[in-house]
């Protein structure tokens, strides 16, 4: 009896270990309340079980072991360690929001295995937090920066107005909600389009729906006085609808009316008020025509899902799941300097439709994807007006007069 | 005999408390970081309502002490050690010249004016761009105290627990809850007593806010950087206020008890239901709140008094 109990013992041991080897564990941390956070470890989930299914990563499965941040510093902190300690895990995906990314900075950096951040676009938070190479080399951030997205927005505009000479910006207009994204996305603006003067800067702030607001009379009356050719706002997806009511209230319709929410409401392209509405982001379902990868992806996530990724940060933590697992393969290891060696030579046809590849940004050494697109709603699809040479549309100009 | 075992208990329940990082990884310290945050902050929060006035300028004190500690290391150039003080007394410096104005109203409008000045401070860092880093924030360039080492960070943290702690023993024990409780009861009747209400409420308003600002300074230097939208979120004025609500209110053992259960719930919730636990941990909150109103400590002394008229 003794022995058998020693056998048993034996062999639970024996397979535990083995079970352990076969197995790379990662850890994704999202806010899952979030449709971004929810949608994107669903993504990477898909990534996971199709890593799997073609035979995993040098013989091992792939496992993902999700945890909420709850989109708060504290709480954040809270699932690194827990990811790190008592899972285990071998590399980090995920994040969104900016406040709490900065609160997994102390975390990451103490274990020093490998992140491949799907968001968090405050340099001046998450990138100065991070630091200059090499103290932030583990460090692999997939989302631009939002310097990188100002930058990509003046290259788009100065290319449109370029190829298509009847839309002509001289005045540009912003809308920014009071907090850091609306902040941050002001101080942009004006650093990338005020600069060398050949446009007109002005804008004022509102209190987003999001947080107790929705009332934007004012900067909408403000922004009618000015005659804006191009009136941007940043927001949130709850001021998308009101505010666009409230223009068509105010009669306010410049030559290009453009929204940069992080996400758009469920449906919205259903709503007639949507008519030409252009939006920044870095996908969109129109891409599935002229890019395999994304329709690939679009096919597999809604076959497994029954609904539709409605925010690019699915398509992010898809990637970062892809890139991770190529990455491993290369290196044969999990171990943080081997993968990082293995990460920097990264070159990932995304269904983004961009190779990824890494490249220092102002502060850190791995920056991933610099350049967003300029899209517009054209009968309730989001389609690529900017970057051409993954354009799935050209643009309608000037955005229609209310009637 | 009952005084003897409450001391013996609470011996025990500090030397586990200090003893933790010795036997407990980083996951559980820095859950256990959380829990005792939130609950110096609920302390701090019936403090002064042991005086009948309820505050909601939690996370307005909370923040400025948060931005005093930061700006004090990033502007001022002061040792990290030293913002973390610095953090407790600007906070109280706000609350007492604030006081003057503010102490003479009563009941909702005392909880009205509180809330504003949260909002009110948190307008200020906003608009303070060049100095404050505006809504952007601000980050700690030498990155966060004792180099993120996960024991030292909850010391840090329990350091803060245990002043609001021997704060609200102070309040329990000397002659301050006299007069508390004699204004929370009848302002009237304690005037009459030779209470000056005032300057006993001035008192109350100061302290609490001083350890909500050192809470604040503590948080800051643990994470190693500040933005108006985190530090001065209404969660550090919201759940500090359930926490006291589950506990029972009107001393420090109901705020203790109502923190440790609700955070340790919230993290259970977390691992067992991902996707809905804040959907179930609202509805606890509701339901304690609705069936519950005199807290864990309450129905404990309720029963206790049916089965001591069930025995006579």
């Amino acid at each position: 009896m003794k022995k058998l109990l020693s056998s048993l013992a034996a062999l639970a041991l024996v397979s535990g270990a083995a079970f352990a080897q076969s197995t790379i564990k990662i850890g994704g941390i999202w806010t899952l309340a979030d449709i971004t956070g929810k949608q994107g470890s669903a993504a990477a989930q898909l990534a996971v079980e199709e890593i799997n299914a073609a035979g995993g990563i040098n013989g091992k499965k792939l496992e993902l072991i999700v945890a909420d941040d709850e989109g708060k510093a504290d709480k954040a902190a809270a699932a690194v360690e827990k990811l790190a300690t008592v899972d285990k895990v071998e590399a980090f995906i995920g994040g969104m929001a900016s406040g709490a990314e900065v609160g997994k900075i102390p975390a990451y950096a103490k274990y020093g295995k490998v992140v491949v951040a799907t968001g968090a676009a405050s340099s001046a938070i998450v990138e100065k937090a991070l630091g200059p190479s090499p103290g932030s080399d583990y460090y692999f951030h997939l989302h631009p920066w939002d310097y990188n997205q100002g930058a990509s927005y003046a290259e788009g505009w100065d290319a449109i107005q370029k190829k298509y000479p009847r839309i002509q910006i001289k005045k540009i207009f912003l809308a920014y909600e009071e907090g850091a994204f609306g902040k941050s996305s002001w101080d942009a603006t004006k650093a990338l389009f005020g600069a060398d003067k050949r446009y007109t800067i002005d804008g004022a702030p509102f209190k987003s729906a999001l947080l107790g607001g929705g009332d934007y009379t004012a900067v909408l009356e403000a922004a009618k006085a000015f005659k804006p050719d191009l009136f941007l706002w940043a927001g949130y997806d709850a001021d998308a609808l009101p505010m666009l009511e409230q223009a068509k209230a105010l009669k306010f319709s410049p030559g290009i009316y453009l929204g940069a929410p992080p996400g758009w409401p469920i449906g919205f392209g259903s709503s007639k008020l949507a008519r030409n509405v252009s939006l920044y982001g870095m996908w969109s379902p129109a891409m599935n025509d002229t890019n395999a990868a994304s329709k690939k992806f679009y096919d597999a996530y809604v076959k497994k899902y029954r609904e539709e990724p409605a925010t690019y940060f699915a398509l992010l933590s898809y990637d970062a799941v892809r890139i991770l697992a190529d990455g491993i393969k290369a290196a044969g290891s999990t171990e943080p300097a081997a993968l990082i060696k293995a990460l920097e030579a990264t070159k990932y046809a995304s269904p983004l439709g961009e190779t990824i590849t890494f490249k220092s940004s102002n502060i850190i050494k791995h920056q991933g994807i610099t350049r967003q697109k300029i899209l517009q709603w054209q009968n309730g699809i989001q389609e690529v007006i900017w970057p051409f040479e993954v354009a799935t549309a050209e643009p309608v100009y000037p955005f229609p007069a209310w009637k | 005999m009952n005084r003897n075992i409450a001391r013996a208990v609470a011996a025990v329940v500090a030397a586990v408390a200090v003893a933790l990082p010795a036997f407990a990884g980083a996951y559980p310290l820095q859950v256990a970081r959380n829990v005792m945050m939130y609950m110096a902050l609920a302390i701090t929060w019936d403090m002064l309502l042991r005086s009948g006035q309820i505050s909601f300028g939690i996370a307005g004190l909370f923040g400025l002490g948060a931005y005093a500690a930061i700006l004090g290391v990033v502007r001022g150039g002061m040792p990290v050690w030293l913002s973390i003080p610095f953090a407790a007394v600007v906070a109280a410096a706000a609350a007492f010249l604030l006081g003057f104005l503010i102490l003479r109203l009563r009941a909702m409008y005392f909880s009205i004016v509180t809330l504003a000045l949260a909002e009110m401070f948190r307008i200020v860092i906003h608009n303070l761009h060049d100095f404050t880093g505006g809504p952007e924030g601000i980050v700690m360039p030498a990155g966060v105290i004792f180099g993120g080492n996960a024991a030292a960070l909850y010391w840090l943290t329990l350091a803060g627990l245990a002043v609001a702690l021997a704060a609200s023993w102070w309040f329990e024990k000397s002659r301050i809850r006299f007069a508390l409780t004699a204004i929370g009861n009848n302002e009237i009747s304690a005037s009459s007593s030779g209470v000056n209400i005032f300057r006993w409420l001035l008192v109350a308003f100061t302290v609490t806010s001083g350890i909500q600002g050192l809470l604040g300074g503590i948080y800051v230097q643990s994470y190693g950087f500040a933005t108006p939208d985190g530090v001065f979120s209404a969660d550090f004025t919201l759940l500090p206020l359930a926490m006291a609500l589950l506990g029972g209110m009107h001393g420090t053992v109901g705020p203790v008890l109502g923190a440790v259960l609700l955070g340790l719930v919230s993290e259970w919730l977390k691992l067992k239901i991902p996707y809905g636990h804040l959907i179930v941990y609202g509805i606890i909150i509701i339901i304690v709140i609705l069936f519950m109103p005199a807290g864990i400590l309450g129905l404990a002394r309720k029963m206790s008094r049916g089965a001591e008229g069930g025995k006579s």
